[in-house]
Formats: C-alpha cells, structure tokens, sequence
C-alpha cells in the first residue's frame, strides 16, 4: 500500500494547472477527490511521476443557476450535490444520482468531476450526464471548449479531454421532476452493473446507461420508441426497454455474465422510464 | 464457586475497552514504534505453480535504503518450517519452509523478503527484484485434484490427498439404508471464504543480543501458541521468548495460526541486529492469510416414509489448499462431530477427503467445521420434509431429543451436554408470529411474489475443548491478585481480540470478590504477563478461561478466610464471605477484602503458617465441550426480475447458558448473523482456472454491509451447561452457524413453486435469477 | 481468457498477412510498443507500456509464430510480464477473403496473472478488447485500408458465479 514515488504539485489557479499538464505531459496525473487514483496509486497500478493536485484552486467547486442553464464546478463532491436545495429543486436527478454513489466517505471526498474524467465504465454519474444532455466544459492551453456528453466517453476510461486539459464545470438544464436513476450495484464495490438514468422532457425522453458496456451511453432506441409521447403505456415503456441493450457488447466478470448485465439494463430502464413518467 | 449475590453478572455493561478503541488511541502492532525499526516487505509469486529458475537481486539491494534481499536459499536453512499441529494419522505433509524453495504452490506464496529503513524503499525493494518463473501445470479444482493422472500440488508427495478421515457411529449403516423408504441425496457446496478481519496481520520483532531474548508482537489470537512454536523455528528458547498481542482488530480464525511471516521476522530481527516491522496489506490479507470453507459434499438420508431419518452417509471433498497451516486438516474433521445436528440419527457414515491444490491453505474460519456441518444438516431436513410431503417444523420435531435425554450421546460420538431444542424452537416461532407469517407467505405467493421463510434449528460445539481432544491442551490458565491497595488485577491466558472479555472477566471477578468492576484490571494476551495460556478461538475463553479465574477467586477468599480468622480472633470456619465483608457471629467488625490485602502484603501479622500475599492462579480443565443450541427464522422476498434477495425478517433465538453480559452476547449474535448472511448471499473467495485469485480486494470480495442486515428479533433461552460453575456455554461462533441455513433454506423456499430445491450458496442475485430464469422459460 | 475479435480491411488477404507478418507493420500497430527487437526469424522480442488512462504498466516479453500457413493462418506465442503482472498465452489468426476485403478473426487464450489479475479483473476484458480494437485499427491505417473493425467481440473471460460447474 505504498505508492511509487512522485512530485506532489499544487497550482493555485486552472491556468497554472495547465501549464503543469503541458510541461509534464502524459507524466502527469490530475487529483481532484482521489478515490480512484489513490487507491491505483497504492497498488501501483498507476505510477503518475506528477501529481497536480486542483483541491486548492478556487471557483471550481460551486453550483448554481445561470442563464436558464444549472452550472456544477467539476470540484464539487457527491455529497454536495446530494444535499443542493437548488439542484433537488431545478435538476433532481443530479442529487438522485449522488445518492447511489459509494459510501459516506467516499460522498465526501469524491467529485463529480474526477468521477467524469475518469470515465470509469461503471461510474454513476455518466449516466446521468448522458441522460441530462450536459455541456461539458474543458479548459487546456488553446482556451476554453464544450463537449456535449453524447462525444465525451470515447472508450474504456477515455473521455474527450485531451492530456493537456482540465475539466472545469458540467453545464445541464434544468428540468422538471419527471427522471429517475435506477441501479443494480456491484455487491462488493457499490459500482453499478447497470445504472439507467432518464430524464422525461416535452415531446421526448433521453436515457443514460452505465455499468452495462465499455462506456456509458445513450440508449437512442429506446430513446426513439417513445419519442413524441408524453404518457406512454405500461406496454410501450416495456417495448421500449426492451431495447435498452441493442447491439451493446457487455461486460462480464465474476459479479455479472454479459446476459445478466444486458438484462437488467432493460430491468433497469424499465424501472426508471416508469418512475419518470409516473406510470 | 461462592453464594455472591451477582451485581454485575448478567447485566449488559458497555464495553470497558471501546472508549480507547473509539477514540483511536489503542496500540495496535502497526502503531509501535522502536527506535532503529526496520520494514519488512516480501516479493511473492504471480504464479499458482512454477519453477523458480532465477532470482536476481542485484539491483533492489542497490536501493537507497534497502538493507537486506533475502531468498529462500538465505533463510530457508536457518529457520524451522511453518507447524502444523493437527493430530491426523497418516497425514502427508509438504515441506513448508518459511519462504519458496525452487518452487511456488500458490498466488502469493513468498520468495523474497526485502528489509529497508523504511516502507517505501522496503517496497521499492520489491518491485526491483527480478524473479524468473517457468510456470507449471496448475490443479485448483479438488474433485479433480483426485481423479487418477491429476496434475499433482506436490509432485513429490505422489499423491493430492492429505488424508482421509473416517466417521462410522450409533447402528449399522448399511442396514439402516436397507430399511429406508426412500433414500434423499444431494451435493453441496461450500464455498471458500476470505476471513477479513478489519485488521490485517502484523509483526513486529525484537532481539536483545546481551540477553538473548526476543520479543515478537503480533496481531494473533494465539500468543501463547506462538510461544510454545516458535521456538523450533527461530531458535530462542521458549523462556527467551516473549510475544504479546496488542490490541487485535479481529480474526475470525484467520489469525489463529503460526504464519511464516511471524517466524522470518523473528529471524531477521536476529539476523539484522535491528528491530523490523512487517504489516500486511489488504491484497496480501486475500492471498496469503487463510481462507475458510470450501468443501464439496455428496450426502445421502435414509428415510421412512413418515419421515423417520434412519441414518446418514457423507463424503466430504475438503479444499486445503497448498499447505497445511496450523489446524488446516483438523477443520474438516469438526464437521464430523456434530453432522447429526439436533436430531436423533442413529446410524452415520462419513469419510472426509482432504486434498492439496494449488491455492492458500484453508483453516479454521469462525464456526470452523460446525456451519458447514449445520448447513449440510438443515439443508437435508429441508429436503427431506420436503421429498416426503411434511412440515418442515414437525420433521425437526419428531427428531429432537427431549430434554430429560442430557447428556445426550450422538451416532457422531460425542455428547451433548445440555439441551432444550424445543424450547428455543418454541420461543423463536413465538417471536417470529410464526402463523401469520405463514398466512404472510401463503398470501404473498398467491399474488406471485417470490416469499420464503427459512427455519435451522442448530447446535454446535464451543468450550474447545477438553485437553483429550486438543493436540496440546485445552485447558485454561488464569491468575487473580489482590494488590495491597485492594485494587484487583485478573490475568487471563485467553486472548481476546474483539471479544470483550476485559469487560466480562470483570464482571465475573468483581461479582466473586464483591469489589467494585471499577477496581478490577482485565489483563491479557503478553505471555510475560499472562504466563500460561491456550489462547481464544472455538468460542472457548469465557466458558474455561472465566472459570479459571472463578478458580482463582475462591482460592483467595478461602485464604482471606483464614486472614479474617486470625484478625477477629475466631475459628476460620465461623467467618463468612458476603458482599465483600469478611464477618462472623459475635466478632466486634467485619473486615473488607482490601483490608486483608494490606494485611496480606505488609505481613506483620501472619496468621500462623501462612504465606503474605494474596494472588492464587488455577488451571481449568473442562470434563466435555459445551454444546450451545438454538432456533433462527428468516422471511426474505426475492425480486423476480433481478434475482435480488431481501430479507424481510429475522429472528434467532439462541441458547449459551447464562449470560454474563447480554450486551457482548448481542454483540457476538449480531456480528455472526452478519457474517452468514455475508456467507448465504454474497461472499465467496474466487480462483480461476489458472490458480490467480480475483477477489483480491474489496472491490471484489464482496462483504455484507450496514445496510445489507435487517433489524434482528433477538431473543433467548437459558440453559445452563454441567461443565463448568457457571453453568456458560460460549456464544462467539453461534450467529454465523445457525443463520447461514436459515438464510439459504429461506431463499430456496421462495423459489419453491418454480420447483427449485438446492442452490449452492453464495446466493447472488444473477445465480438466484438464473434459478428463476431457466425454470420460467422452462415452464412456459 | 478467451478474447475472440474480428477485424475486416479492405485488402487482399495475401497483403494483410503479410503485414501481420512484417515486424516493422508490427512494431507500429502494436498498442504501447516501444521497442521491437528480432530473435530470430520466428521470435521477436517487445518492450510496451500499456494500459488505459494513468493505469499504465511497462512490460517485456516475447512473441514466437507458430503454425504457419500463408496466407490463411498462423499463432503466435506470447509471453510477456511486467510488475504488475503477467500475460501467457497463444493467439491464433485466421485470415479470409471476403470479396475485395479481407476478415481477420484473432483467437486469444491467454492467462492473466498477479496484481492486475487480482484487483483489476472486471476491467480486463474491456481493456483487451480496446487494446485489440486499437491494433486493428492501426494495421488498417498501415495497409493504407479504411478500418472498418467490428463489435462482434466476446469475452468468454473470468469464472462466472451463474456458471461455474463446480457451483452447480
């Protein structure tokens, strides 16, 4: 449990964080709440050379409304966003989501951002970005850029942020209290078999999947069966579900076959449409 | 034992050690701090089995920091092989030298050990030894680890069975199945299990060249055997050598053992000059700490058609993994002793195969032999009411012996000591609303839901155990001193580590004496304090270790007596004991104990031909084991479309005797339920085909967790044990062998209308819907 | 493990196993390869540092071709390790015409040992399927193909509780 050695920085702003990601390049590992990295750290799976620590950079960890818009700073932890009155208000499924995420410790120290940037394929939280449609926003040394959630998980524990970047802030819109996150969890890690995330809108619903693939992603057929519906049946949300796992490559290890994940990707999905349409 | 009114006894005092472990200011072996300390760290094998062709350790010993690379061929010589101390006839034993050979036999066996002034460069060390393997053929299933032509764990044992082990007892088998109805047969499966203590293992080693003697503190159930061990292996005579536990964070059996590690830093300590340090990480607690479980049973019941169970027959294939460890093969043979249960089986046949392959040795794990006999057990009569059509409650019943039948002598051989089976049957069923919980299952399958209730009636086997049936003692040693400022110090020779007993023993102590617990010091687990001792595991240490000290107590008031006596100037015959006075009829005072204890101490008064002092030590010996009892019953509701397991009710009644503190009782019954559902639902250790273990973490060894236990309905009956004065039966292993039937055969109820009677355990949701799944498909 | 994974390019089969065959084409669709040393004409020796994000790890091993029979088909044996673990195995490929193009399928056994196996195993799959998704890819680009690699992966990977017939 005792990791390989490392140089420990700490910039104080984010244009300094990306000055160190530049200089050091793929030697350098950012920290945000840790609960990934450290523990890789202490077995030594990862043996980062620089560690740029972004826990002390003012401004990132804030949630707010702005412009019609709800802005989460990529330092903001689980259980800050579990707890935001105005996220149970304006974008219930952030909190919801929160919620399912580990335990106490890890609530408090883990942030979404970090969570996000890791892409682990069995995270929560992509799920529920994929299913809000969020903006996120990566600051790097060529300036500022929005990536929509739907092209930011490209692979296995690889997002859109490129070595020199730094996520900043997760931009979604606020919605009503038709969503719904729905999880089967890994018994020993907490992390999700299969997490389905839904967000009901006017005239369509977008869904989420985590835990199922390589990486999250949208379930756009089912997604497409119910568009243009603002009560489906119990029917049509069980047809729709159906398709929650079409042409999805599954995952498989000790916990979950690939059958038992792509099943309850529809279970799940199932779960959550009919909680969010209050069916 | 002395007419004491009982203040303390039976009343559930908090726990006099939490305060110091809450605020995080006991020393456990990792908090110690010696000055010039060394840290140890091992390099051990990727492999399940392989050659070792290099090892180079150049370039480790070149880091900055590191003071010694050391490989089997530098210590295997010079430091005894690990002990095994089961008496099993004709058992095979590999060599197991404190580091590999040319060889390794399982993940995580050590090769190297690297000592460095500190524990990143003792870890840098690590990763800078280059090791070469050439990988051999690997055999990690026992069932075919027998089979002719296996791959062989020891190619020159020429053999991968260790023993066999054979139970015949009560009337003839063979006739018992020839008058059977029907014979009832199943396989089962116990999985393997990782203990998981919150605290891994621990050592720290100390030599004092001028004296020659040595220190070694570890995180162990069993300092005493350590003590008695260790010596054949490091060469410090038994009277040089000191070994204390600290504050333990658990064992669960894990740490109820002599592990290489504890004995190569003995050594190095002696080798180096310096004290060192070796804590175990979490990943190296998965691979190379014992494991529990894993046996592979094939069981047969000889029934009548009214339910009558003529007899049983058993073989059981036991996973002991690579080595033997202290009690490895020693485990397995437990389950024969209580395979019978609380029934009245007359005829029982059963042959235990122990089998090497190539994974870390199982051992004694909490319940060790006993829930995998009770799960077999209540399993079986689960099936067998089930097969004939009866009440799975009368079945049990009809099997129970009365309890005007104690002692009651079983086909397995032993014999029970006390008992009133129907009585906690009775109160658990009284307590579970037993008829509308059966109106509850009816209603609920009606709707289609997938409602079970589960029933294990269980006895088990605590207060290890008479010395005939030990491999060295099965005594207790315990030492009461009244100090000359009347302050009571109670030594014990067990070794508590989560259990309590600094609370109990004291509550026992100060109840004898009639001192306030305030004045009472429980100390324990430094055997240059506690002298003597055979340690705690098998849920042995308040039943024989409390009455050692019971022993102890009226040893000093019988001396007191002769004290007070002589002070009031009467026959000691005429002075009587109670509530801490020493008086008798006509004499002008009374005299507490205290007084007497300075009187005792400063000896200006001795009564004639008496010694000052006041300090008596006794060893106990109990005449049988105890045999504690009880009912569980569980009601769970599984979700058809995920196979996921919710337990809706639980309720044990259990059955130790007399409680000393009914809230350490609690505590032990709740932890151990813990434990079984832990077992039932979701823990098992997993090897794949190649030998590597994938639960190496948390992650992946899935342990239950708060949220994951039901509120329990707790209740008991109390009856007392002719073993010992106090009537105790033990209760530390009682949870976690009476609930993990209750739990699957709950579980398996619920799938009874999709014709489901076995799953093997742990019953996760995908194996629960797989159940369902294939049944309804295969329906429809 | 068994990861089975199918590629198609757009080249005649006799070009894309000769590629396969060529140690500079290797040495450049190698995921990680830092260095691709001959042994000889059947062994070649590689350095890589692999992994996915910051679980990156350095290994040495060795690749020996087996069974050949161009262009249709032919294994390798691998053998690699690094600190955190170990990789032993054969891969066999099968190389098939189909019209212009080319199907590739890989069969790989290998063994997965120490930390990686043991704390890592829900991710290995995943991850030896994108490190066989990026070989593809790359060789693709090397032949001067377009990729066209397919998802018609399966991991038939670790014990799986629901299956294993000691279980049952």
């Amino acid at each position: 449990m005792y990791p390989a050695p490392f140089e420990y920085l700490r910039p104080a702003t984010i244009d300094e964080a990306i000055a160190l990601l530049v200089t050091h390049g793929e030697d350098a590992k950012i920290l945000a709440g840790g609960h990934s990295l450290i523990p890789a750290m202490k077995l030594r799976l990862a043996q980062p050379r620089y560690i740029v620590d972004i826990g002390r950079i003012r401004g990132m960890s804030h949630i707010r409304e702005t412009a019609g818009r709800i802005v989460v700073g990529a330092m903001a932890t689980h259980d800050a966003i579990e707890r935001s009155a105005l996220l149970r208000e304006k974008c219930p499924l952030l909190p919801e989501t929160a919620g399912h995420i580990g335990d106490v410790q890890v609530r408090n120290k883990g942030t979404i951002g970090g969570s996000l940037a890791h892409a682990d394929p069995a995270g929560d939280w992509p799920a529920a970005v994929l299913a809000l449609d969020a903006d996120i926003e990566l600051a790097g040394p060529r300036g500022r850029r929005t990536v929509k959630a739907d092209g930011f998980f490209v692979d296995l524990l690889t997002t859109a942020t490129a070595p020199d970047e730094v996520l900043v802030e997760i931009r979604v819109p606020i919605t009503s209290a038709k969503v719904a996150y729905e999880k089967t969890e890994q018994k020993a890690s907490g992390f999700a078999i299969a997490g389905v995330a839904v967000v009901v809108e006017q005239g369509g619903v977008r869904v989420g999947v985590t835990g199922v693939a390589a990486k999250a992603y949208r379930a756009k057929a089912v997604e497409r069966a119910l568009a243009g519906q603002s009560a489906p049946t119990a029917e049509g949300i069980a047809r729709a579900a159906a398709l929650a796992a079409e042409r999805v490559e599954a995952l498989g290890d000790i916990h979950a076959s690939p059958e038992y994940r792509l099943h309850l990707a529809e279970v799940n999905t199932a779960r959550a449409l009919r909680r969010a349409y209050g069916n | 034992m002395s007419a004491q009114a009982k203040k303390y006894s039976g009343q559930p005092l908090k726990r006099i050690e939490d305060p110091r472990l809450i605020k995080g200011i006991g020393t456990y072996t990792d908090d110690l701090r010696l000055p010039g300390l060394l840290h140890v760290a091992f390099v051990r094998s990727p492999h399940a089995h392989a050659r070792v062709t290099s090892i180079d350790t150049s370039v480790a010993k070149a880091i900055k920091g590191v003071v010694a690379v050391l490989t089997g061929a530098d210590v295997n010589e010079k430091c005894g092989v690990v002990p095994c101390a089961a008496a099993i006839p004709d058992l095979k034993l590999p060599k197991h030298t404190v580091l590999a050979g040319d060889r390794v036999y399982f993940v995580g066996h050590p090769v190297v050990v690297v000592v460095a002034d500190d524990a990143y460069a003792a870890r840098d060390g690590v990763d800078a030894v280059e090791v070469e393997y050439d990988p051999l053929p690997v055999v990690v299933n026992p069932e075919e680890a027998i089979k002719p032509g296996a791959t062989l764990t020891h190619p020159d044992l020429g053999t991968n069975v260790a023993f066999t082990h054979n139970v015949n007892g009560g009337t003839d088998i063979d006739e018992a199945f020839r008058r059977a109805d029907r014979v009832i047969k199943q396989r089962v499966y116990h999985q393997r299990l990782t203990p998981m203590p919150i605290e891994p293992r621990a050592v720290v080693a100390s030599y004092h060249a001028g004296e020659g003697t040595m220190s070694i503190w570890s995180s162990t159930q069993v300092p005493h055997y350590l003590r008695t061990l260790l010596p054949g292996m490091i060469g410090v005579a038994e009277n040089k050598l000191r070994i204390v536990a600290p504050e333990v964070g658990g064992g669960f059996g894990a740490k109820l053992n002599v592990y290489a590690e504890e004995a190569l830093c003995g050594h190095l300590a002696m080798r180096l000059g310096a004290p060192v340090k070796w804590a175990e990480s979490r990943r190296e607690n998965a691979t190379s700490t014992i494991h529990g479980r894993d046996q592979i049973g094939y069981y047969e019941v000889a029934v009548k058609n009214d339910g009558t169970i003529l007899g049983l027959k058993a073989r059981t294939i036991a996973d002991l993994g690579s080595y033997c460890q202290l009690l490895t093969p020693a485990v397995p043979t437990l389950t024969g002793l209580v395979l019978t249960g609380c029934y009245r089986i007359p005829a029982v046949k059963m042959e235990i195969v122990g089998v090497y392959t190539h994974k870390m040795a199982t051992d004694a794990y909490r319940g060790a032999g006993r829930p995998e006999a009770t799960y077999l057990i209540e399993r079986l009569m689960d099936l067998v009411a089930k097969e004939l059509g009866l009440d799975r409650v009368d079945l049990r019943l009809k099997h129970f012996p009365a309890p005007t039948e104690f002692p009651f002598g079983t086909a397995c051989g032993v014999t029970y000591d006390s008992g009133n089976y129907q009585g906690a049957l009775e109160k658990a069923r009284q307590l579970a609303d037993w008829k509308a919980l059966m109106s509850e299952r009816t209603a609920a399958r009606k709707s289609g839901r997938l409602f079970g209730v589960g029933v294990s009636t269980y006895v088990e086997i605590c207060a290890i155990g008479p010395s005939a049936a030990m491999p060295a003692g099965g005594w207790e040693w315990g030492c009461v001193r009244v100090e000359i400022s009347g302050k009571v110090t109670a030594i014990t020779g067990t070794s508590p580590h989560g259990q309590g007993q600094e609370t109990s023993f004291a509550q026992i102590v100060a109840d004898q004496l009639g001192v306030s617990i305030e004045d009472v010091v429980v100390m324990h687990g430094d055997t240059a304090v506690a002298h003597y001792g055979r340690d705690t595991y098998g849920s042995r240490a308040t039943v024989i270790g409390g009455t050692a000290l019971v022993m102890c107590t009226d040893k000093i008031i019988a001396k007191a007596k002769i004290f007070a006596a002589h002070l009031l100037k009467v026959a000691p015959d005429q002075v009587a004991f109670a509530d801490g006075q020493f008086s008798a009829p006509g004499a002008e005072k009374t005299l507490s104990l205290a007084a007497i204890a300075g009187e005792a101490y400063v000896a200006k008064n001795l009564p004639p031909g008496l010694e000052p002092g006041l300090e008596a030590s006794s060893f106990f010996e109990i005449p049988n084991f105890t045999f504690p009892f009880g009912t569980h019953i569980v009601a769970v509701e599984i979700d058809r479309e995920t196979g996921q397991v919710a337990i809706q009710k639980y309720v044990a009644v259990d059955d130790c005797g007399p409680q000393i503190n009914p809230l350490l009782v609690e505590g032990q019954v709740q932890g151990g339920i813990a434990h079984s559902i832990g077992q039932a639902l979701f823990e098992q250790t997993v090897y794949d085909e190649n030998g590597q273990l994938l639960t190496g973490e948390f992650m992946d060894y899935a342990m239950p967790r708060a949220t994951d236990i039901p509120e329990y309905i707790l209740g008991h009956t109390v009856t007392p044990s002719p073993t010992n004065p106090l009537g105790i039966k033990g209760v530390g292993e009682a949870g976690t062998i009476g609930a993990t039937p209750a739990v699957a055969n709950a579980v398996i109820d619920a799938l009874e209308s999709l014709g489901v009677t076995h799953l093997d355990m742990p019953l996760t949701p995908e194996r629960v819907w797989r159940a369902i799944h294939q049944r309804t498909v295969a329906t429809v | 493990m068994k990861i089975t994974t199918s590629a198609a390019v757009a080249a005649p089969r006799e070009h894309v196993f000769s590629a396969l065959n060529d140690r500079g084409v290797l040495r450049r669709c190698i995921p990680g390869c830092e260095e691709l040393t001959d042994v000889d004409e059947e062994t070649f020796a590689v350095k890589l540092k692999l992994g996915v994000a910051g679980i990156k790890g350095k290994y040495a091993g060795t690749a020996t071709r087996q069974d050949l029979l161009p262009p249709e088909s032919f294994t390798f044996a691998l053998d690699g390790k690094g600190k955190t673990g170990f990789v032993r195995g054969t891969a066999a490929v099968r190389i098939e015409t189909q019209g212009e193009a080319s199907r590739i399928d890989c069969e790989a056994d290998v063994q997965i040992g120490g930390a990686i196996a043991a704390v890592g195993s829900r991710l290995i799959g995943a991850v030896a399927r994108k490190l066989t998704r990026d070989f593809f890819r790359e060789l693709a680009d090397a032949i001067g193909a377009p990729p066209d690699v397919s998802d018609q992966n399966e991991i038939d990977a670790l014990p799986d509780p629901g299956r294993d017939e000691r279980l049952e």
